[in-house]
Formats: structure tokens, C-alpha cells, sequence
């Protein structure tokens, strides 16, 4: 087809100025609903000692006390601590968790495409490296990471920035190297630029809107990740909660008190539908 | 609606809505009719609306397209209201389609006799397998490729370009269409293999009495091609007659400009083309009246008021009454035509001086991955020199290595062999400080004034950007530098502030051309600056070029692939092939008397606006293996 002038392309615009596309994404159906939906898990996570009204960790009251209890409103765990206290600092902990764990592999990932972007032979060097971290299941390099640190906090974070150090840096690289052959690109370097200044001002900023993507997908899978390793009890230390932990810990008692999961299944399901909701607008809007 | 009328077109009018939710009007109130057999040609520029046109008659209008109101009438049945069981039944079978880019229209891993069978099944031809595969080698024939039955098995990868639009052809014949819809089914060829196209279009015309509907944007196309045309504008016709009476007697004056700006290859070197000022109309804020008024010359009050209706023009010297109809206050009360095209205007500019850049046997080979990869040949020997205030025309088709040469001299890619000299200077393969001085003084002006800026900056960091990477001025300089430039290349100080998206393709293109004056080069090398450029831009922005080299003294290396521009601004022209150049003169002399045989086939395939009955008889010229 010729350049019609309605399509997007060939750039007939609108009568306001264009929005940026991030804000644009948030304020569709779609991304608002995703940011309601996150806002609310985070809340929940930073107001913990707020809301809670119990410490987590204590164990005084009846055990497995059914929803609606006074003094107890989601009732208590087999160990008669108050659910609703740890659900909320089990959120807080995931939280933390997460918004630590992906920025580190994203950082790393980056450093590791700016460094395959350098030389063909670092480029195949980087390639493999992201093939080694990529051939281990991510519960293998999780009961690896482990078994060397031991359980806790820390493992859980590099086990999660490790496993998202690939899928950054694969993106980056692809991203400059299909920036890199754009015609301005050459252009600045015809007009005199230096290799660092072509990369940081021209070909980065242009390569970077999928990473944002990327940065929402990454957060959704960490909630995984983390659940998962506490299910299989090599995460963070008990009686420190979870949502995984909660979740592992509610197994033997789903037929008798289903309620006991219902909290940490919701809670997770509301945060990785935000994300994926929050990814999906952006992703849509930046293709464009 | 009598019995030869086989479509009816009334009162089109089709809609977009645009990313922001602002209703873009692509096209309206369009009515024309196509009789049985008819060669129509729509042509017009980028935005007027002729290949909505065309989509809406099948009712293939892409993403948020819709037909607002208005018919569609095949032998009296409405298009346009139909459900998909008759659209179905419309498709392929009494409309075919032909699109612009055969090198993606077809399945790589279907064979040329897969795509044919599927599209005579698709419309119950063929009996069996073995009915179907006969009438498909009968189709391959009939579009003219050479041993059809054999190479039913190849895929596509083992046609040409030319061969693969065939392909599409005859897949678009496969249900015996009346009418063949055609989008700019050559934009995307060689000037020679258009040719052929245009020949074999017009060929099947005669002989199965398929009406043929060609979208194009090109003045010498319809020349070639068609019996009548449309000329559309701002999403409406403006025009519509006869080719030979509206080729050479315009009434509206968009036709008499756009025929005006287009490039002739019989305009002697160092002449002015007349480009139509301003830029065409934003389709989202469209307001009333001729939607030319405000690039018209001859507009009047009326005509920023009121719309003009598509009304016959009275009759002028030389034509029967009635036959060309056009949307135009002035013109229903004028007698005399417009001018076709002015006499050519010479431009006076100084005369070469001393030679600045010298090549020499340069050679550039690409190689495909893998050990056995296939080299590929761009340049073989390439020699040329150019003087300071000297226009050097570098003309070939798709794949002559004329980019490659483009990006070789700017110093975008080390060549493999030869020498470049710079000012005396052996600049082949500079070091890395050295490079950075030669760069200064060669700068580039690129094809894709889409692609060549980068979308996050500003114009005026664009512009900036060379005067940052030679450390010329502080802040305030090249700031002021900045607005300089962009007077200089006849734009507002005030863009500076804006970001590439917010200009239209010509002012993009000056945007480019900006930058590259920056650092003051002594040579600018623009690699095809006017070929995504429609024709009335197009004139513009050669005219700044040939302005710029007159003030500041600047050597060009001006690379395109149309002949007729190359004359025009060139003091010689250097014709490549295949890596090589096979000849080199003075514009005028290779024009009028080329000495290669490439050079002569590539004159006749140059297609000029001018009816075909002007037309001397078509050499037998074939492209040398």
C-alpha cells in the first residue's frame, strides 16, 4: 500500500500534541485497571503494620480459627497465628523482594548487551554466557544458588536477578543491533559522532521501550519465582512469611480450610494480573 | 447506469480515525465510472486518497478504515452494503488485485504453482488437479514468463522482481476478473522492468478485455498506461479526462503544477524545476472549500468558501467540448488550458573549479554468513572526480552499487581496494583521528527523510549534533548556528523546537539537509535525496540543493535513479552497472547521445508524462546480460 495519509506512518497528527506513549498506556482501560490492581498489593504491602494488628510471627491465639473470627477477620494458620498479619507482611516481603531482584538483572543484563554491543568476538562471548544461564531450569540454579549461600532473602534476589539477566540483555542487544543499522544512526556517524555518543544518544534511547515491557513481564515472573522457592522451602527463612510460604504451608489443609490459601492465591493473582495488564497497554503503545 | 458502465463509484466518502481518536477524512465524495475494458489511471500524491479509493471498492480498507457513505456499483450491485458471502464472491472472481511490493506479496515457501492453484480454487476453476495446473501454466504464459510449465515448481525466490509482480498478475487473472485493480504495481521496480509491466498490463488489457484501474503517483505512468485518468487531491478528484487531453491541456491548476514539477528528461542540464509551493492539506482539519486554494495561484474568494463541484469545463482550442471534467471555480469559466509544462528556465551558476575528490578503482565486496556465503560485487573499479561547485549525477537501478558508492565516499564504509583523495589528501583508510577530520569535510544527505532522523531529538539537536561532534562553537553559537541552518534551508527558527514527527516529508528532508551543512563540508554526497519525496516536494528541495551549491561553493554527488532529474541538476552524469560505471559525460551529451548500451535502454524505459501517442515508437532496447 502507498503512503495513504491516514495510517499512523506517515505521521498526519493529531490536533493536540502527541502524548507520550507510557502515559498514554496508563491511562487506557487496560493499564488503569493494571495500576488499581498493583496499587492496591503495594498498599497492602508498605501499610502492613497498620492494618495487621497482630505481629506475624505470633503464635498465642486457637489455631486454624475459621474467616470472620473477632480479633481475627481471615482466621488463623495451624500454628494459631493471625492470617490477615500474614498476608500483609508476606506481601511486604514479596514486594520487597521483587522490586530489588529485577532491577539488579535488568542493570546486569544491560551492562552485558552494552558489552556484547562492543565487538563481534565479546558479542559471541555474552551470547553464550546468557546460553549457559538460560540452559539451567530456573529451580535448578534456585536450589544451586542455595545450596551454596543457604536459605534467605539474599538467594532469592540473586536467584531472580540471575535468571533475568538473559532475557534484558537478549532484548538490548537485539534492540541496538536493529537501532544501530537505522539510517540515522549512520547519519551521526557520518556527521563526526563518536561510537560511545552514537550508542548513548541515538541508538539507546530508541532501543530502550521494550525493556520497559520487559521490566513489567520480569516482576510477574519474579512473583513466581519466589513463590515457587518458598513453596519448596529453600526462599526466605520461616517464621518469616511469604505468599509462598503461606501458600506451601496451606497444603494439607485445603479441603478443611480452604480459606487458609484463599488469601495468598488472591493476592498473587491480583499482582501478576496488574503487571500484565500494565505490560500488555505499554507494549501495545509503543508499537504504535 | 447503461450497459458498458461496469463500476460506478458515487459519492465515496471513507474515514480513518487517527491514533489520537480525531476523524481523518481520506476520502470524499468520489464519484467516477469505469466502463467495460476501460484503462482508467487514479494518480495523485501521497495522502489524496487513491489507494483508500481503490481498497474501498473491494471493501479492503486496512485498520480503522470505513466507508462513511456513498456506493460502490458493480453491474449495479452496491459494494458497499454488501455482506461477506458477496464480497466473497466479488473478490478475485470480478475484482483482481495487484499490490506495490512483489517481494513480500508472496509466500516464500509456496511455489509459484501452489499460488496459482489456490487462486484458481479459490474461485472453482479448473476441474482436477491436473485442469488446474494446465491453465496455470497457460497464466504464467500469458504474463509473459519464459518456459511457464517448467517453472510452476520454482518459488519465488527463483523469480526476479519483475517475474514475481507477473506472478501476482496472473494470480489476479486466475478468476477471469472484469476489472484488474492495480496499487502502484510498479513503484517498487526498475525503471526497465516497469516498462515491462506497464507493457504487459496494457497488453492483457487488449486481449481479455479486463478493465484495468492503476493507482499510481507517477505523471509518466499514466502516460503510459491508460486511456483516462483522475487526478485526486486532498482526498477528492480534481480532474478527470482523457490522458492525452489532460497530459497536455491541464485545467486544474494541481494538474498543470504537478505536471509542471515533473522532472523531463528533454530539460538540458542546469535548468529550474517548478515545484508547487506549500505542503499539502492535513486531512484531520480539512476545511471548506478547494482544498488546493491554499497553494493555488489563481484562487479566488470563492474557492477558500465554497467546495467546487467535478463539473465539465468548457471546450478550448483544439478538443471537442465536455470531455474533461474538473473541480475548479476558475477553470469552468476559463477557454484557454493551462500550461502543461513551462519551457525549462536555465539557472545561472559559476563554473567548476578545482577537483576536490578523486576515486580510483575502488572496490567494496559483501559477503554473505557462513563460510560458503555468497559475495556479492557492489563496487568494481568505481573511478570519478568532482569539482568544487560541480554537480556529479550518479545514475543506475536498484542493486548498480550506486549506495554503496554513496556511503564509501562519505566514509560510512571503508572500501576494500583503491584510493580516495580528498584535497590531495589519500583519505582511503584514514586513522581514527584523521577519519574524524575527513568526515568534516564530506557530509551526507540521506534517502529516508523518515529513517535518517533520529525520533527522539529535537530538530535543533539534530542539527546541533555534527556541530557538537567537531567541538565547533559553545552553547550559544551553535544555537545561533542552528537557526542560520535552518534558514538557510527555508525553514522557521521556531522548529528547532520540534521533533521529527511533526514535520512533513519535504521539510524532514531539509531538516537532513541542514544538518549536513553544519560543519561546513566542501563535498555533500546525498545518496537519492528525492526519491521518497512526492513530485511537487521533490522539485523544492532540488531547487534548495542547487541554491545551497551556487551560495556556498559546495561539490555534489547527487545519486537517484530517474534520469530526468539527474539532467536537470547535474553538470555530468556517471551511469552505473552492476558495480561498474559504464559511462561518464557531460549531463546533455549522455542523455542525447549515450554510448552504452545500458544507457540507451534506461533512456527508453524513463517514463515521461507525455501521451503515448507523442511517443516516439518504442526502440527494441533490452538490458544488456
Amino acid at each position: 500500500m502507498t503512503a495513504t495519509a491516514p495510517l499512523p506512518a506517515t505521521g498526519k497528527r493529531p490536533r493536540t500534541a502527541p502524548r507520550h506513549p507510557y502515559r498514554a498506556a496508563l491511562a487506557s482501560a487496560r493499564g488503569r485497571t493494571g495500576l488499581v490492581l498493583v496499587a492496591l498489593v503495594v498498599l497492602a504491602g508498605l501499610l502492613a503494620p497498620l492494618l495487621a494488628g497482630h505481629s506475624p510471627t505470633d503464635q498465642s491465639s486457637q489455631s486454624l480459627a475459621p474467616l470472620g473470627t473477632p480479633g481475627h477477620p481471615l482466621g488463623t494458620d495451624d500454628l494459631g497465628r493471625d492470617l490477615l498479619a500474614r498476608l500483609l507482611y508476606g506481601t511486604r516481603a514479596d514486594l520487597g523482594i521483587i522490586v530489588l531482584s529485577v532491577p539488579l538483572g535488568a542493570l546486569l543484563g544491560c551492562l552485558f548487551a552494552l558489552l556484547a554491543a562492543v565487538h563481534p568476538v565479546l558479542d559471541t562471548a555474552v551470547q553464550r554466557l546468557f546460553d549457559l544461564v538460560l540452559a539451567f531450569p530456573g529451580l535448578i540454579l534456585a536450589l544451586a544458588v542455595t545450596a551454596i549461600l543457604g536459605p534467605g532473602r539474599l538467594p532469592v534476589v540473586l536467584v531472580i536477578a540471575l535468571a533475568e539477566i538473559p532475557a534484558f540483555g537478549r532484548l538490548l542487544r537485539g534492540g541496538i543491533l536493529v537501532e544501530r543499522e537505522r539510517e540515522y544512526a549512520t547519519a551521526a556517524r557520518v556527521g563526526g559522532s563518536s561510537r560511545i555518543r552514537v550508542l548513548t544518544r541515538h541508538i539507546l534511547p530508541n532501543a530502550a521501550d521494550p525493556l520497559v515491557v520487559q521490566i513489567a513481564v520480569s516482576l510477574t515472573v519474579a512473583v513466581f519465582v519466589e513463590g515457587a522457592m518458598s513453596f519448596l522451602g529453600v526462599g526466605v527463612r520461616p517464621p518469616q512469611p511469604t505468599l509462598g510460604s503461606v501458600l506451601s504451608q496451606s497444603v494439607p489443609y485445603l479441603s478443611d480450610a480452604p480459606h487458609f490459601a484463599a488469601g495468598p492465591l488472591i493476592t498473587v493473582t491480583a499482582l501478576v494480573l496488574g503487571l500484565s495488564l500494565i505490560a500488555e497497554a505499554l507494549n501495545r503503545e509503543i508499537r504504535r | 447506469m447503461t450497459a458498458s458502465e461496469l463500476l460506478e463509484v458515487r459519492g465515496l466518502d471513507v474515514e480513518f480515525t487517527a491514533p489520537d481518536g480525531a476523524a481523518v477524512r481520506a476520502v470524499r465524495d468520489v464519484s467516477f465510472t469505469l466502463r467495460r475494458g476501460e484503462t482508467l489511471a487514479v494518480v495523485g500524491e501521497s495522502g489524496s486518497g487513491k489507494s483508500t479509493t481503490a481498497l474501498a471498492l473491494a471493501r479492503m480498507l486496512p485498520g480503522t478504515g470505513r466507508i462513511r457513505a456513498g456506493q460502490v456499483l458493480l453491474d449495479g450491485q452496491d459494494l458497499a452494503t454488501a455482506g461477506p458471502q458477496e464480497l466473497r464472491q466479488v473478490r478475485g472472481a470480478r475484482i483482481g488485485m495487484v499490490f506495490q511490493d512483489p517481494m513480500t506479496a508472496l509466500n516464500p515457501v509456496l511455489t509459484a504453482g501452489a499460488h496459482l492453484d489456490e487462486a484458481l480454487r479459490a474461485h472453482g476453476r479448473g476441474r482436477d488437479k491436473a485442469a488446474r495446473r494446465a491453465r496455470a501454466a497457460e497464466l504464467l504464459d500469458l504474463v509473459g514468463i519464459p518456459d511457464a510449465g517448467a517453472r510452476l515448481d520454482d518459488h519465488p525466490h527463483q523469480f526476479s522482481g519483475g517475474q514475481r509482480q507477473r506472478i501476482l498478475i496472473a494470480m489476479a487473472l486466475a478468476g477471469e476478473p472484469d476489472v484488474l485493480v492495480a496499487d502502484e504495481p510498479t513503484t517498487a521496480l526498475d525503471a526497465t522492468v516497469q516498462d515491462q509491466i506497464l507493457t504487459l498490463l496494457g497488453d492483457l488489457n487488449r486481449r481479455t478485455g479486463t478493465a484495468l484501474l492503476l493507482i499510481t503517483h507517477d505523471m509518466g505512468v499514466v502516460a503510459r498506461s491508460c486511456a483516462r485518468v483522475l487526478v485526486m487531491y486532498g482526498g477528492t478528484v480534481v480532474e478527470d479526462g482523457p490522458t492525452a487531453e489532460v497530459l497536455t491541456r491541464p485545467r486544474h491548476p494541481y494538474t498543470a503544477g504537478l505536471l509542471a514539477a515533473v522532472p523531463r528528461l528533454s530539460a538540458p542540464s542546469g535548468t529550474r524545476l517548478t515545484g508547487i509551493p506549500g505542503a499539502p492539506p492535513d486531512l484531520a482539519r480539512l476545511t471548506e472549500g478547494c482544498a488546493f486554494a491554499a497553494r493555488c495561484a489563481l484562487a479566488e474568494d470563492r474557492c477558500r468558501t465554497a467546495t467546487p463541484p467535478l463539473a465539465p469545463t468548457p471546450a478550448v482550442p483544439g478538443e471537442e467540448s465536455g470531455t474533461v471534467r474538473a473541480a475548479c471555480w476558475p477553470a469552468a469559466e476559463r477557454h484557454e488550458p493551462l500550461p502543461a509544462a513551462p519551457p525549462p528556465v536555465p539557472i545561472d551558476r559559476p563554473r567548476p573549479g578545482a577537483v576536490v575528490l578523486t576515486a580510483e578503482k575502488l572496490g567494496k565486496t559483501y559477503r554473505g554468513r557462513g563460510r560458503r556465503g555468497r559475495t556479492v560485487t557492489a563496487l568494481d573499479g568505481v573511478s570519478l572526480t568532482l569539482a568544487a561547485g560541480e554537480t556529479l549525477g550518479i545514475v543506475g537501478e536498484s542493486g548498480s552499487g550506486k549506495s554503496t558508492l554513496a556511503r564509501v565516499l562519505a566514509h560510512a564504509h571503508p572500501s576494500d581496494s583503491g584510493t580516495l583523495r580528498l584535497g590531495g589528501r589519500d583519505v582511503t583508510r584514514p586513522a581514527r583521528r584523521e577519519l574524524h577530520t575527513v568526515r568534516r569535510s564530506v557530509q551526507m544527505v540521506f534517502q529516508d527523510p523518515y529513517a535518517s532522523l533520529n525520533p527522539r531529538m529535537t530538530a535543533g539537536e539534530i542539527i546541533a549534533e555534527p556541530l557538537h561532534a567537531f567541538g565547533i562553537g559553545d552553547r550559544a553559537g551553535r544555537a545561533r548556528r542552528v537557526e542560520e541552518l535552518l534558514l538557510l534551508v527555508g525553514l522557521e527558527p521556531g522548529a528547532a523546537h520540534r521533533r521529527p514527527r511533526s514535520f512533513s516529508g519535504g521539510q524532514r528532508q531539509r531538516i537532513g539537509i541542514a544538518r549536513a551543512l553544519a560543519p561546513e563540508p566542501s563535498v555533500l554526497v546525498c545518496d537519492e535525496p528525492v526519491s521518497a519525496l512526492d513530485v511537487s516536494v521533490q522539485a523544492q528541495i532540488v531547487g534548495l540543493l542547487t541554491d545551497l551549491q551556487r551560495d556556498l561553493g559546495l561539490a555534489l554527488i547527487f545519486i537517484a535513479h530517474d534520469l530526468a532529474v539527474v539532467r536537470q541538476v547535474s553538470h555530468r552524469i556517471a551511469v552505473m552497472h552492476r558495480g561498474r560505471i559504464v559511462e561518464t559525460g557531460t549531463a546533455d551529451e549522455v542523455c542525447e547521445n549515450p554510448a552504452d548500451p545500458y544507457t540507451r535502454a534506461l533512456l527508453a524505459a524513463a517514463p515521461e508524462p507525455v501521451p503515448a501517442a507523442h511517443l516516439p515508437r518504442p526502440r527494441n532496447t533490452q538490458v544488456p546480460a
